[in-house]
């Protein structure tokens, strides 16, 4: 039973990598303003551009450095649209997402089926020696670690340095960031396009580490998980980890009770908690002023800024 | 303090505009302006609204480019690209509409704008100028005043020797006022140059040194020193270009009028729109050809209030009843959603009142149309008389009903808005701070409308302006900290004291329970 349950860890946090990486990068893009509904079409392009990378040079970490150029690339194209043209934030990242799931499988269609270099367990010294913990959290592979190291990293910049707060500024009032002195939509860009590459790192995950390979379509909506767990954690980059292991937890459940064949809880019904959650979340945070007051909701997210005059 | 400013030597100035110019499409806002800024004196730039201050002085922080002419800074042309530029050159302003983020607290807001700033800095230098902010503190929680400090915290932090204000007292309570004046005089005394942008003679008389004055883009006087400077009547005759009258007729309340209490609250409690208790056991009644001032300063309550009593809920406890509605009865305050009879001007003549894309026609429909029989059709016919009308009888300066709203000033917003909600024939007109922000003019034209308003039905006025309040009202009811401290007639020699002391929350010295006797005067 023990074992079991460890066993259950294991695969929850490794279900959980990818989208807690691309959560990270949204949450960096909103926390500057900026709503990028094209995760979903990142990250497919990321599992591509990783695995094809990796497949021809035989070595998956410069396939990881492919994915996160492709991620970066594509977002720079939504940095373009939605700051530097000003658009409509929405219709752009839901172009980018259309863009992204075609794109990704008109190109690889010759890649579909053939198998190549992936990351393997890492055996941590230490750490994977560790009881329970070791073994949920340091059994995985290479790019789970560089999660863990990520998340505190944004978590520091963004709340403990200046060119963080610079950050959120532009997020939580444009006008007032730039009365300040930010370049507000130069902010907005690079955080978009940081963002694009934690996308693009996450789809390389999958295509690298989780499921090795390429399929099309092979995201199967975690892109749409990873946006709303930024939601859920009320934009707080240790908490959109947390969610996304949450996530990872359900998705584990569904393989322990197909493998087990006893459905203690529904599929659908965990397919489905993700989002239930983070609608329940925002009902609670919405319905308490002094919780929405703060709660990390960019108050100018998705609204181009524009100076007058 | 004052031997000090007149010691100083003029020399050269801080900051010097000639011949600057701004358009914005046809219309041209600044017109060749010049002003000169010295070194530890406060130079008033006094105009109308639309008379260019505010572009001047975005022109003087960098958000805006001008088109022409020279600005020069400790002798030095400037040509600001970005705010950043100025603020580099030393030049700070606090906005009307603060530049702080809410969310965030006082430390991370003074952060952004002068980096590096510890908290122990912060608390140190609120504590030498008198501007002691909590830094830990968040934005959202400090009062309009608290969040001033914090907006010239910034700017001291980051050494700022130029500080523009732009109506720096619209939204302070008179005891704020008198802080914030003696904190400008400290500034002055360390030899920072202030440029205070208001409409309010009585500040220009009682801090400025130096005194110009915009008209419609120009100065049409410049650099008056305080003894050059003229009484204020003369004063606010160069604002506006013709001879103001500071009150407006009020004819004489109409006794034969029957005394039908239009509106009657009672024992009205409720929230504001964040959630907070805002007000409590208010009684208050307005009858047919009378004006009811609710007055205070901002953030007692009044707002919520208002809102309330307009039916956009809030009320937790107490009644209202409207004359009229469910046959007069008093109905719980959490039911009252408002009744056909009540027209509600709010406050924010462009959020809540309008809708910026839509055409004059279109708007003048927004309310009321439900009580015409034109069925589900539009009768854009009848949303274009209003705005004829309006043109007509309130000098609504418009192109055309077909105009879209967000083309008009601020002062023909609120002549629309007026005229929309008096073309249903009200029986009560509830008008939250009708002419603020407007010029002189066009608030005599809002002062007229509702003196006509007050022959045939109910006006209940909302406003923090102690003027207006007793020019126009026949009752006026201090609101302070969400309560009524008393209702005064205006026709009470001392009106005009008790008021202000009311609104400072100084009750009436005999006795603790003044609020008691007031509130039951209007019963």
């Amino acid at each position: 039973m023990w074992a079991d349950l460890v066993f259950l860890g294991q695969i929850a946090v490794k279900s959980s990598v990818a989208v807690a990486l691309a959560a990270l990068g949204e949450l960096v893009a909103e926390r500057s303003g900026v709503l990028n509904l094209g995760v979903e079409g990142m990250m497919l392009m990321g599992a591509l551009a990783g695995f094809a990378a990796a497949l021809t040079t035989g070595d998956p970490w410069l396939g990881l450095g492919a994915a996160a150029l492709v991620g970066a690339a594509l977002a720079g194209l939504h940095a373009f649209f939605a700051v530097a043209l000003r658009a409509n934030q929405v219709l752009a990242g839901l172009a980018l997402t259309i863009l992204g799931a075609g794109l990704s499988s008109f190109l690889g269609r010759s890649l579909a089926g053939q198998s190549g270099p992936r990351f393997r367990p890492l055996h941590l010294p230490w750490l994977s020696d560790i009881p329970v913990a070791g073994e949920i959290f340091f059994t995985q592979s290479a790019p789970a670690y560089l999660l863990y190291g990520l998340a505190p990293l944004l978590w520091y910049w963004l709340f403990r340095t200046g060119s963080g707060l610079r950050v959120r500024a532009c997020g939580q009032g444009a006008a007032s960031a730039d009365a300040a002195g930010v370049n507000v939509a130069r902010t907005r860009a690079l955080c978009t396009v940081l963002g694009g590459a934690l996308a693009g790192l996450g789809g390389a995950y999958l295509s690298l580490s989780y499921t090795p390979g390429w399929a099309t379509g092979m995201t199967g909506g975690q892109g749409w998980i990873a946006v709303a767990m930024v939601v859920f954690a009320a934009w707080r980059p240790l908490g959109a980890v947390a969610g996304a292991m949450l996530f990872g937890l359900f998705q584990a459940l569904q393989f322990w009770f197909q493998a087990t064949g006893q459905e203690l809880v529904p599929a659908w019904l965990l397919r489905m908690l993700p989002y239930l959650l983070t609608i329940a979340v925002l009902a609670v945070v919405q319905g308490s002023p002094s919780l929405r007051r703060r709660a990390g909701a960019p108050a100018d997210l998705g609204r181009p800024f524009a100076r007058e005059g | 303090m004052a031997a000090n400013t007149n010691t100083i030597a003029r020399g050269e100035p801080l900051l010097s505009c000639r011949g600057v110019c701004k358009r914005f499409g046809a219309v041209a806002a600044n017109r060749d302006v010049d002003l000169d800024v010295w070194p530890g004196r406060v130079h008033a730039l006094l105009g109308e609204n639309g008379a260019g201050k505010s572009t001047l002085m975005s022109i003087l922080a960098g958000r805006y480019r001008p088109d022409g002419g020279v600005i020069r800074v400790r002798g030095a042309p400037v040509a600001f690209a970005s705010p950043a530029q100025a603020r580099t050159a030393g030049i700070g302003m606090v906005h009307q509409r603060f530049m702080l983020i809410e969310s965030m607290s006082v430390a991370e807001n003074v952060r952004l704008a002068a980096p590096g700033a510890r908290d122990a800095d912060i608390a140190a230098l609120g504590e030498r100028y008198g501007l002691s902010v909590d830094p830990a503190r968040l934005v959202a929680d400090l009062s309009m005043g608290e969040r001033q400090r914090v907006e010239i915290v910034k700017l001291l932090m980051r050494g700022a020797d130029i500080l523009i204000f732009d109506e720096p007292t619209s939204i302070l309570a008179p005891a704020e006022v008198e802080a914030l004046f003696s904190v400008l005089r400290r500034l002055k005394a360390e030899g920072r140059a202030i440029v205070l942008i208001t409409h309010k003679l009585d500040e220009v008389l009682a801090l400025a040194d130096d005194i110009s004055i915009l008209r419609r883009g120009r100065v049409v006087a410049g650099c008056l020193t305080l003894d050059q400077a003229p009484g204020r009547r003369e004063l606010a005759r160069l604002m506006v270009g013709r001879e103001v009258l500071l009150s407006v007729e009020k004819p004489p309340r109409d006794c034969g009028a029957e005394d039908e209490t239009v509106l009657a609250a009672q024992g009205l409690s409720g929230l504001d729109a964040s959630g907070r208790p805002a007000f409590a056991d208010v009684d208050l009644a307005v009858r047919r050809g009378e004006i009811v001032a609710v007055i205070g300063v901002a953030g007692n309550g009044q707002d919520a209030l208002a809102r309330c009593l307009a039916g956009l809920g809030g009320g937790t406890a107490g009644s209202v009843a409207f004359a009229g509605h469910e046959g007069g009865r008093a109905m719980p305050a959490a039911r009252w959603r408002g009744a056909r009879g009540l027209s509600y001007v709010p406050e924010d003549r462009h959020g809540a009142g309008s809708v910026a894309a839509m055409s004059l026609a279109e708007n003048a429909l927004l309310t009321g149309q439900a009580d015409e029989r034109g069925g589900p059709l539009l009768d854009l016919a009848r949303g274009a008389a209003i705005v004829e009308r309006a043109v007509r009888d309130y000098r609504l300066k418009a192109e055309s009903p077909q105009a879209p709203a967000g083309s008009l000033s601020g002062g023909n917003l609120q002549k629309l808005i007026l005229a929309r909600e008096l073309a249903a024939e009200p029986a009560l007109l509830l008008a939250e701070q009708p002419t603020q922000g407007l010029d002189l003019a066009a608030a005599e034209d809002v002062w007229q409308a509702l003196l006509d308003l007050r022959s045939r039905a109910a006006v209940l006025l909302f406003t923090g302006d102690l003027k207006e309040a007793l020019s126009l009202a026949d009752r006026l009811a201090v609101i302070f900290r969400g309560r009524i401290l008393d209702v005064i007639a205006a026709d009470d020699p001392t009106a005009i004291e008790r008021v202000g002391l009311l609104m400072a929350g100084v009750a009436a010295p005999a006795t603790a329970d003044g609020g008691r006797n007031g509130t039951g005067a209007c019963a």
